[in-house]
């Protein structure tokens, strides 16, 4: 792909994506052993976050990574817009993506539990190109809710996608 | 116990943590789902010009969380309401993790603070003639880059065996925000 097309590509990435939703939303089920694995990558012994499943466990914050990453991947992949005329999705190569940055905000937000059914959803907060090395960068604002439809997370999330993955 | 008047601006909270390695990447790989091989497979890490697998971006994010965690005595005396970070440099098997965080204001309740985690990646160590008599991983792999030596962010220093050679260098900035009880 040439650099006159990238600059298409972007500047319809641009036009199109900012301050859009993205379609839909994703669920994600959590289970206590999750939980627990994920707490003890980082050695976590505090019983609240890998105690007993009966005795009230939470996760850690960390694990906003477990729910988050993965369900906004996949949200990603599944957005396709219509560019002259042709469906395309927003990554034309996935390997091309990089992860920039990432805000978690629980102000406000209830724990995670075992057996929470999370929906993930989001929608693209600015999207620009970095010309000096043809990087476009995207922020994305996610907010996770519970069954209940009480927040447990919002994340910002900066995703940077290489040339030739747009 | 932890409470708002025994905190100072310019205080630091810190923890260190030298315990990256392949297992460790596997073992979050399985937890969190990021199962991209470029963190677990050093073939495909190489195809990838990676020189050898690299930890997973969010994988330090979980060192900040924990000190703020730990600090506050899971929830004991406080919560986290908000922690930033940019991914800037990649974080190798055998690195020293050093996460710090330094209060930078306070406001009513709340403490807010400047993150940092630096790598501290050994090459290896040199005895007086100059000969190599222990290499690392990023010594033997090639971690260590030109822009690196360019940006002085190698550096030496002396110790037991002789002299180490390493890379410092910041490999997440950011910002957090936590708020106390009492």
């Amino acid at each position: 792909m040439d650099i006159e097309e990238m600059k298409k590509n972007a500047d319809f990435l641009i036009n199109n994506m900012k301050g859009m939703d993205i379609p839909g939303s994703t669920t994600v089920n959590i289970r206590y052993r999750n939980m627990v694995n994920f707490a003890k990558v980082y050695g976590i012994t505090d019983p609240k976050y890998v105690g007993p499943e009966e005795e009230g466990v939470v996760a850690c914050h960390a694990f906003a990574n477990y729910f988050t990453i993965k369900a906004i991947y996949k949200l990603l992949l599944g957005f396709k817009l219509n560019q002259d005329g042709k469906e395309r999705g927003i990554m034309l190569d996935p390997g091309k993506l990089l992860h920039a940055g990432n805000r978690f905000n629980w102000e406000g937000c209830v724990d995670v539990k075992p057996g929470d059914k999370l929906t993930v959803s989001g929608k693209c907060i600015d999207i620009k190109l970095i010309e000096k090395n043809m990087m476009m960068i995207a922020d994305f604002l996610v907010h996770v809710k519970n069954q209940n439809n009480e927040p447990v997370c919002n994340i910002t999330i900066s995703a940077g996608l290489r040339k030739g993955g747009y | 116990m932890v409470n708002i008047s025994e905190l100072k601006v310019g205080q630091v909270l810190k923890n260190e943590f030298e315990g990256i390695t392949r297992d460790l990447l596997k073992q979050y790989a399985k937890a969190s789902g990021d199962t991209n091989p470029i963190h677990t497979n050093d073939v495909i890490a190489e195809r990838a010009g990676l020189k050898g697998v690299i930890g997973h971006g969010l994988l330090s994010f979980g060192f900040i969380s924990k000190l703020f965690e730990d600090f506050l005595e899971h929830g004991k005396y406080g919560k986290i309401i908000d922690i930033s970070v940019q991914m800037r440099g990649m974080v190798r098997c055998g690195d020293l993790l050093i996460t710090e965080a330094t209060v930078n204001k306070i406001e009513g309740k709340r403490v807010y603070f400047a993150v940092k985690q630096t790598t501290i990646t050994s090459v290896d160590i040199k005895d007086k003639e100059g000969k190599i008599v222990k290499q690392f991983e990023a010594g033997e792999r090639g971690y260590i880059s030109e822009q690196d030596i360019e940006r002085g962010l190698v550096k030496t220093k002396e110790v037991p065996e002789g002299t180490l050679t390493y890379r410092e260098r910041i490999a997440t900035p950011g910002e957090a925000i936590i708020e106390l009880f009492e």
